[in-house]
């Protein structure tokens, strides 16, 4: 199949995510499309899902123009995404879920469950994975999901697989095997569209590439013509550099701020670091290694075992009802990931959003009063440039990196002395990004101790001093800043130093 | 540019008008369609009734505004009313002290609000669960005691307690009834706690979204609890009026319904169905707006066996345009 998407273009509200953005698949080829967070691929691949009808632009389909209603429309056409967030009903079984809207029946009434389930397990042998088509979901592991999405996409005529950075829970076997199915349906005259961060992998599974960088096509041509650096300079942008940041001056004094001793909960296993005033420290990991745990139980949000310290006072096991206040009383404060779902209060003002924080942690009175709210907003706006048409306004009316200075914010109004950032570049554009670390550098010289939870690397290298590497919720590696390469944050995340073992 | 200045102001004026204080063009234009229908809708008399007749569903719905604003619902109150207002009774008898009752009627309000939200919380149960719940259980156990008769008040305190519902402030010529005083200080009482303290800053934080609030510190928990035991409070002191005006509470019938009418009230008055955005005042015009319907209703000779039916319309239509007009957004 062949498809064209001509001159799309996007808008959220002030916010332009694809701007006249061409792209052209032909059948047989493997696309790369790249560009940082906030670049516009994901858009890009929900406007071709019909997930967002774009303000401009046609969608051909082997020359025809076509209307994407929804995603039955794509799959009508032979178009098949498999998501980064994994779109499965853990209640259900693997093959329900992967006939999930396309149910086999016998005489239309009854459900097929033979049939389904040994079509499942047929496709499961041609890609080489040994899943039971009949086991329960939740049971899975994270790859064993992502398998059973791609398995999805198998299970129908698909001529064009849409997919959005697979490889974040695989390891490095998975990630082969996924290739050799890849090459295979590839001869078949399969057409993908690959989107992933991972460079080595891009260059040796893609034929072209697709550079987004605000929105907007930046570049693109054959994989064979250029280099890693090349890309990551265009990704990143022209008028960018991330050299401002390599004269890194650590600001870390001997003051411990933080002490975690042999903390375990959930998938987490005997953590042990100490945080200090002013270090800026990074914990990344790939998707269930236990960041997002780390990162909950540092702020009372998820119980745990073992010890944790902030500031001489012993910090309670139990997570419970008020934990997250005794921890933000204690000068902690947590710029929370995925801020739609658990950031912001879509319904109330920028200026409300701020006060969330400080209202809780220091007001003394149940009143509220408006000039002092008033203060508290007119302070952070200027001191991070908020661009706010009236702190009255929705939350929702500021675009992401806005929204983001407005919760960093809300936490410095609280004079947390250690902030938790999880995440917190997560759909920002880039401008914005580079506004935030140079933020976050200017925290630690005031005295902070910052953790930045993330799985960028350009954003780790950037900002931290030191990085903890996880590994299946171990602590797998502490890198220090002469340590802090792509390759190495890659080869201890995945486990790599462990495999001989 | 004084004019381009006024303009603008017009414009802004006209969006909140359209926007966020729609109710206010609903209320006006139900006013005027009252006025036609009765020629004496101006009149002191007419407009004081409006007040009292809301008084009760009034009060109720201050705390239904807090329990929605916190994105729940809570469609146990009309049997709360009937089985507060049933021991009231008995309690007013026995004591004979109006204040005794008072207390009464506000601390078994508390508890039965507690038990809802301990359910919804700690029980982890959905709040149209767990108030069908306490709905059900409340009617029938009233309904049990009340099998012999209706809870009636003794003769003895009979004058002195029905005061409260005819009685009211002479101010020369006006008389101002107690209960549209009860019903307004109510009103400016719960509009300052959800607009200039904590507690309703936090209700509607927690019912914009609920992870952000925990992980902003709130006691989700605590506030959940905290709207369910003030709606409470308000039925206890709803079913003391309630008692008050029909000096009985017939155990079966009483309040019947009436949770639709609160619900009522606070859809019209814009408050979002879903949690985290609403006004006090809405809801305030929003259960006169309905008080005035019923009687355009009443004098167009509606049978009041369709009251039901009518309060469902309410809500529908007001949720529907709540709908489109976020959809608008």
């Amino acid at each position: 199949m062949r498809l064209e998407m001509n001159k799309i273009v996007m808008e959220f509200g002030p916010v332009r995510a694809v701007d006249h953005v061409d792209l052209t698949v032909e059948p047989g080829q493997i696309l790369g499309l790249l560009g940082e967070n906030g670049a516009g691929k994901s858009t890009l691949m929900n406007v071709l899902a019909g997930v967002y009808t774009p303000v401009s632009g046609k969608i051909l389909v082997n020359g025809q123009e076509t209307v994407m209603k929804g995603v039955r429309t794509a799959n009508a056409c032979g178009i098949r995404f498999i998501h980064q967030e994994l779109n499965l009903c853990n209640d259900l079984r693997v093959y329900e879920n992967m006939f999930l809207g396309d149910e086999l029946s016998k005489s239309k009434v009854f459900l097929d469950r033979a049939a389904m389930t040994a079509k499942c397990a047929e496709v499961f042998r041609r890609m080489k994975v040994n899943i039971d088509p009949e086991a329960i979901v939740d049971t899975l592991s994270a790859a064993e999901k992502q398998m059973v999405e791609i398995g999805r996409a198998l299970l129908f005529r698909s001529e064009l697989i849409i997919m959005d950075e697979p490889s974040t829970a695989l390891a490095t076997a998975e990630i082969e095997n996924l290739f050799e199915i890849m090459r295979q349906l590839k001869s078949e005259g399969v057409s993908f569209i690959y989107i992933s961060h991972k460079m080595p992998e891009l260059f040796e599974i893609c034929d072209v590439y697709y550079i987004l960088c605000d929105g907007k096509l930046v570049a693109h041509g054959n994989f064979a013509d250029i280099n890693e650096e090349q890309v990551t300079e265009m990704m990143i942008g022209h008028n960018l550099h991330a050299s401002e940041f390599e004269n890194h001056v650590s600001r870390a004094t001997e003051e411990v701020r933080l002490s975690v001793k042999n903390l375990s909960s959930g998938i987490l296993k005997d953590i042990t670091f100490d945080l200090h005033q002013g270090e800026i420290l990074a914990v990344t990991g790939l998707q269930g290694s236990g960041r997002d745990t780390l990162a909950d139980v540092l702020f009372g949000v998820e119980s745990f075992t073992g010890e944790m310290v902030v500031e001489g006072a012993v910090m309670p096991n139990r997570a419970g009802d008020r934990s997250v206040r005794r921890f933000m009383r204690h000068k902690v404060g947590m710029v929370p990931r995925m801020r739609p779902e658990r950031g912001i209060h879509n319904d109330l003002s920028v200026q409300d959003n701020l006060s969330m924080g400080y209202l809780n942690a220091r007001a003394k009175t149940p009143f509220i009063s408006a000039r002092a709210e008033a203060e508290r907003f007119a302070r952070q706006q200027k001191a991070m440039a908020i661009k706010v048409g009236s702190p009255r306004n929705p939350i929702t009316s500021l675009s992401g990196g806005n929204q983001q200075k407005v919760i960093l914010g809300k936490w410095l109004e609280t004079d947390a002395d250690i902030l938790l950032l999880d995440n917190p570049t997560q759909g920002i554009d880039v401008g914005t990004k580079f506004e935030i670390y140079r933020l976050i550098l200017r925290l630690a010289e005031a005295g902070k101790a910052v953790i930045v939870f993330s799985a960028e690397f350009p954003e780790i290298r950037n900002v931290a001093d030191s990085c903890i590497v996880l590994y299946k919720g171990m602590c797998n590696a502490r890198l220090s800043r002469e340590d802090l390469t792509e390759k190495n944050i890659m080869y201890y995340s995945t486990g790599a130093n462990l495999e001989g073992l | 540019m004084e004019k381009r200045l006024s303009a603008d102001t017009a414009k802004t004026l006209g969006r909140a008008l359209t926007r966020e204080y729609s109710f206010v063009l609903s209320f006006i234009l139900l006013v005027i369609i009252g006025a036609c229908v009765n020629k004496n809708f101006f009149t002191w008399s007419n407009i004081s009734n409006l007040f009292v007749q809301g008084s009760m569903i009034g009060l109720i719905s201050m705390g239904m505004t807090m329990v929605i604003g916190a994105g729940l619902i809570d469609i146990s109150v009309g049997s709360q009313v009937a089985i507060i207002g049933g021991f009231g009774i008995l309690v007013l008898n026995k004591t004979g002290s109006i204040f005794v009752m008072l207390l009464f009627c506000i601390a078994f309000g508390l508890v039965l609000g507690c038990v809802n939200g301990l359910l919804v919380t700690k029980g982890g149960m959905p709040a149209m669960v767990a108030t069908l719940a306490t709905m059900s259980a409340c009617r029938a156990v009233v309904n049990y005691y009340g099998a012999g008769g209706p809870f009636t008040v003794d003769k003895a305190i009979y004058d002195r307690f029905r005061q409260l519902a005819v009685g009211g402030l002479e101010l020369g010529s006006f008389k101002i009834p107690y209960l549209m005083i009860i019903f307004i200080a109510a009103v400016i009482l719960f509009d300052i706690v959800m607009k200039k303290t904590k507690l309703g800053k936090h209700i509607f934080a927690v019912g914009s979204n609920e992870k952000s609030a925990r992980l902003s510190g709130i006691n989700v928990d605590g506030v959940k609890t905290a709207a369910y035991m003030i709606t409470g409070a308000m039925c206890g002191i709803a079913s003391l009026i309630y008692a008050s005006r029909m000096t009985a509470v017939a155990a079966a019938s009483a309040a019947m319904g009436w949770e639709m009418d609160a619900i009522a009230g606070v859809a019209i008055g814009g408050t979002s169905m879903s949690g985290g955005r609403g006004k006090i005042m809405g809801t305030f015009l929003g259960v006169l707006m309905f008080k005035i319907i019923s009687n355009i209703l009443t004098a167009a000779n509606v049978s009041s066996y369709l009251n039901g039916a009518i309060s469902a319309a309410i809500i529908v239509l007001a949720v529907l345009m709540q709908n489109f007009q976020n959809k608008r957004r």
